[in-house]
């Protein structure tokens, strides 16, 4: 009973994770029609830039967060005005930006070889190994801060999505680029913070993951068919879709572990993918456009 | 007598909103029926869902008393029945003719006859022979529209279904493609179902007309009977227009 | 009509003399290549089967598959068990690597359904599963130390006319394809998958079959791989540059045309070969670099630049059929459609 719970509980602070690694992918595939391929490779820069903070600079991975974000957004930002832009996007685009996009991860994962070997890394704070009672088992300080980030991010996004001037342009966008033209939006500025942000996100959930889990040059595909898992379990811009499909991917991942030899639980996330593509193509909770 | 083409309480539902709701329509073997209405009736759903493209929420699909209902497009497509699009689809990666023999495959295999013959018959009846070997883009917009057309028919159908196949052109060009989808009729003894927006080509070419508004069928009868009904007036001007005009 | 009629019938002197010169001509190489070179064009021949196999998926139904390692390392292990284990003749035991990794092709059905950027997401999860389950089954694969496989009759002289015939009928089947129905049919799926269906495609039918034959195909190229190498391991033969390579090999040649492939895998083979004596740690970065560029600047690789340079000539016929981006194509506004418009029905 209490080996099911700390499960359970660890489902529910991993789900915090999931959510996070998702949102960028998802706002930038619901505003641009792009599926972000580089968006693993970020999340291994994020990583490794919040560890090279923690190292060199004696940096708090938490406090290191604005940093990695403008880092992550200033790139995305980049990699939207140097390359994305020029590509054809939607179906009508066919592999184009697939195709460049994943050539971008691979030259991320090769600087990371080339600057940091490939040696596993992790960021390993005095406080890593703390841990906090509850409901008679112990939860580590850390995950519970990731958890706590992860709920902050939603709110923080819905409020910019709606409340700003610069949210409801890219909501606009999302719904109808041709409009947003006409009316004076401009909208490869909108693309392009767009494609910022969502880089930003996934910068972001790379220092948080960096904080539990070892990393190396070659980790990200694991993470971007976890973050499309739920991306298309929870539906477009739906922030309970995507809380309750990054519950539900953890919680299968985190009891799979009871019954599957250890090297098949890497495989679970691929099997959800196509269980969950085949089942209910539109996800979950439909494919709301950023609504 | 059985009709050729049937849909029975055709419903579809969009989240809390139906699209299509509870439509009867029967087509004549021969016969060109005219589906007119206003924007958002629901028209393109209800070829979507008689196509197969989308599946019905309630209701079904009936080809001479058989179901068609639950089957995917391209099966619907080997019964006979074959959908056109509002918004002209070509292949960009392939020729005109290339365009036309992919539907000639099936065309030939229902039907008889070679692919090749068959491309030939169909980009002929266009008019678009002699720009077989160019690719979509060069074409204009009436053009792809009359390769939309010949695409469909090479796939030898029974049953047309025709999105706006006239509207957005020059009147010229209108009124070619008015004779062509007439002479599908006549001489390739195709029945057709129209979605039209231009008023004087569905009053001459069809047969009967259904009109259509938020998804529900409000009227159907002879073309000139229809656009006097109060209801039909009321939909496309609002309310109020119908007794200004009577 | 002259194009359709050209495009539907047999094969025309024009393109199998030359063919069957090049096969002939490759045929008599072994008499004068010392025993490196003819290595090199062995391995360059193996991998251009795959570059084409990966094509008919990748370049003729536009399903970017970023896992075909699994197929090949399938080909590979399955052969290079039989060889360990029965007396069959190598070639049986290649074709029955093939057979499995077709099959376990076929059974990645469900991933079919999927069309873009979904597809291409579920081979990397297709291609990492794979690699984990048959790195960790070491009863099969041998773990990391991977296998030795007995040395093929007739040595090394035996596999290269194995791979040239295997290159041989690859090259011949993507012309065949190119210009048969069933090929014609699956560039329309490429091209939009609804409009297909609405003209009677199945796009679920052929992509099973594209996948099955490809994979089969990848696999074949697996077996040979493993008996030129006579040592293989799950981590070479199932890793994700491998998978890559094969995408590599069709973006530098030319994704969705005959020709490009064989160009792009022999490109590739020499590259791979020079980088890797050169500059080990740079290799990963300049493909995806490469991958960048090449995208950028001319999606159809070497083709598109060939025909560039054929039109500045002023040969140049029509304009190549749009393969990789099709500005001309269908515009969709980028908020219309869902997620769903991926999807086949």
């Amino acid at each position: 009973m209490a080996r099911l719970l700390d499960l359970a509980i660890s489902a529910v602070l991993l789900a915090g994770l999931y959510a996070t690694m998702a949102y960028g992918l998802g706002l930038v595939y619901g505003v641009l029609r792009v599926v972000n391929l580089a968006h693993g490779g970020v999340i291994m820069a994020g990583a490794y830039l919040g560890w090279v903070l923690h190292g060199r600079l004696r940096l708090d991975p938490y406090l290191s967060i604005p940093l990695v974000l403008v880092a992550t957004y200033a790139f995305g930002a980049l990699l939207y005005r140097g390359l994305v832009r020029h590509l054809p996007r939607g179906a009508a685009g066919g592999p184009a930006s697939l195709l460049l996009l994943f050539g971008v991860w691979l030259v991320l994962r090769n600087a990371a070889y080339l600057l940091f070997t490939g040696d596993d890394q992790a960021i390993r704070t005095s406080y890593s190994t703390h841990a906090v009672p509850f409901l008679g088992t112990w939860v580590s300080v850390n995950r519970l801060a990731v958890l706590g980030i992860a709920l902050v991010i939603p709110v923080a996004l819905h409020l910019l999505l709606h409340r700003t001037y610069l949210g409801k342009a890219i909501r606009a966008a999302a719904q109808n680029a041709e409009s947003c033209t006409l009316v004076g939006v401009d909208v490869e500025r909108v693309y392009t913070v767009t494609f910022g942000l969502g880089t930003a996100l996934a910068g972001l959930a790379g220092v948080l993951s960096a904080t539990l889990f070892a990393f190396n040059p070659a980790s990200g595909a694991g993470e971007l068919l976890k973050s499309f898992v739920v991306v298309v379990l929870g539906g477009l811009g739906s922030v309970v879709g995507t809380a309750v499909a990054a519950l539900i991917l953890a919680t299968v991942e985190v009891f799979a572990i009871l019954v599957l030899p250890s090297y098949l639980t890497a495989a679970v996330g691929f099997v959800m993918l196509v269980i969950v593509l085949v089942v209910r193509p539109g996800g979950l909770f439909g494919q709301r456009v950023l609504g | 007598m059985t009709p050729l083409l049937a849909t029975r309480a055709i419903s579809r539902r969009f989240g809390g909103l139906w699209a299509v709701d509870g439509v009867d329509l029967a087509l004549g073997d021969g016969e060109i029926l005219g589906v007119i209405g206003p924007n958002g009736a629901g028209k393109t759903t209800l070829f979507a869902l008689i196509s197969g493209s989308l599946a019905p929420t309630s209701g079904e699909v009936l080809l001479e008393g058989r179901r068609l209902s639950g089957l995917p497009a391209h099966r619907v497509v080997r019964a006979g029945v074959v959908r056109t699009h509002q918004l002209v689809r070509p292949f960009p990666n392939l020729t005109v003719a290339e365009n036309v023999a992919v539907g000639a495959i099936h065309g030939a295999r229902r039907a008889g006859g070679g692919v090749a013959e068959r491309t030939a018959d169909a980009l002929a009846f266009a008019g678009l022979a002699d720009r077989a070997g160019q690719p979509p883009a060069t074409l204009t917009l009436a053009g792809r529209k009359r390769l939309e057309l010949a695409r469909a028919l090479a796939t030898a159908p029974r049953v047309l279904l025709l999105d706006e196949v006239i509207a957005g052109v020059s009147p010229a060009e209108a009124q070619a493609l008015a004779a062509l989808v007439r002479r599908l009729r006549d001489e390739r003894g195709i029945s057709v179902v129209m979605i039209e927006h231009v008023m004087p080509a569905v009053m001459t070419l069809s047969d009967r007309v259904v009109v259509l508004d938020h998804g529900h069928k409000i009227a159907e009868g002879g073309p000139l009977d229809v656009v006097r009904e109060p209801r039909v007036i009321e939909a496309y001007l609002g309310k109020g227009a119908a007794e200004a005009r009577t | 009509m002259s194009r359709a009629r050209r495009s539907l019938a047999g094969i025309p002197l024009r393109a199998a003399l030359p063919f069957a010169a090049a096969v002939g001509a490759l045929a008599l190489l072994p008499l004068v290549l010392d025993p490196y070179a003819l290595n090199l064009v062995t391995l360059a021949l193996v991998m251009i089967a795959g570059a084409l196999a990966w094509n008919w998926m990748g370049g003729f139904a536009g399903q970017v598959s970023f896992g075909h390692a699994a197929m090949f390392g399938i080909g590979g292990f399955v052969a290079a068990r039989l060889l360990l284990a029965t007396p069959l003749p190598a070639p049986l035991a290649w074709l029955a690597g093939g057979l499995a990794a077709g099959i376990f092709a076929l059974g990645a059905h469900p991933t079919l359904r999927l069309r873009g950027p979904y597809f291409s997401i579920a081979t990397i999860g297709l291609g990492e599963a794979a690699r984990l389950v048959f790195t960790y089954w070491e009863r099969f694969t041998g773990g990391a130390s991977g296998l030795s496989l007995p040395i093929v009759a007739g040595g090394k002289e035996a596999l290269y006319s194995w791979a040239l015939a295997l290159a041989a009928a690859a090259v011949a089947a993507s012309w065949g394809i190119r210009r048969s129905r069933f090929g014609l049919q699956l560039l329309a799926i490429k091209a939009d998958v609804e409009a297909a269906a609405d003209v009677g495609v199945s796009a679920t039918l052929h992509q099973d079959l594209v996948f099955a034959l490809s994979g089969a195909v990848v696999g074949i190229a697996g077996g040979l791989y493993a008996s030129y190498f006579s040592f293989i391991e799950p981590n070479d033969l199932f890793g994700f540059d491998r998978s890559i390579s094969f995408v590599l090999m069709c973006v530098i040649g030319g994704v969705g045309t005959v020709l490009g492939p064989v160009l792009g895998a022999i490109v590739f083979v020499i590259l791979h070969q020079l980088l890797l004596a050169s500059y080990p740690q740079l290799y990963l970065g300049l493909y995806g670099l490469l991958l960048v560029l090449i995208i950028l600047f001319e999606p159809l690789g070497i083709s598109g630049l060939a025909l560039r340079v054929a039109r500045r000539l002023g040969r140049g016929g029509p304009p190549p059929a749009p393969l990789v981006t099709s500005a001309a194509g269908p515009a969709s506004p980028p908020g219309a459609g869902g997620g769903g418009r991926g999807l086949a029905p």
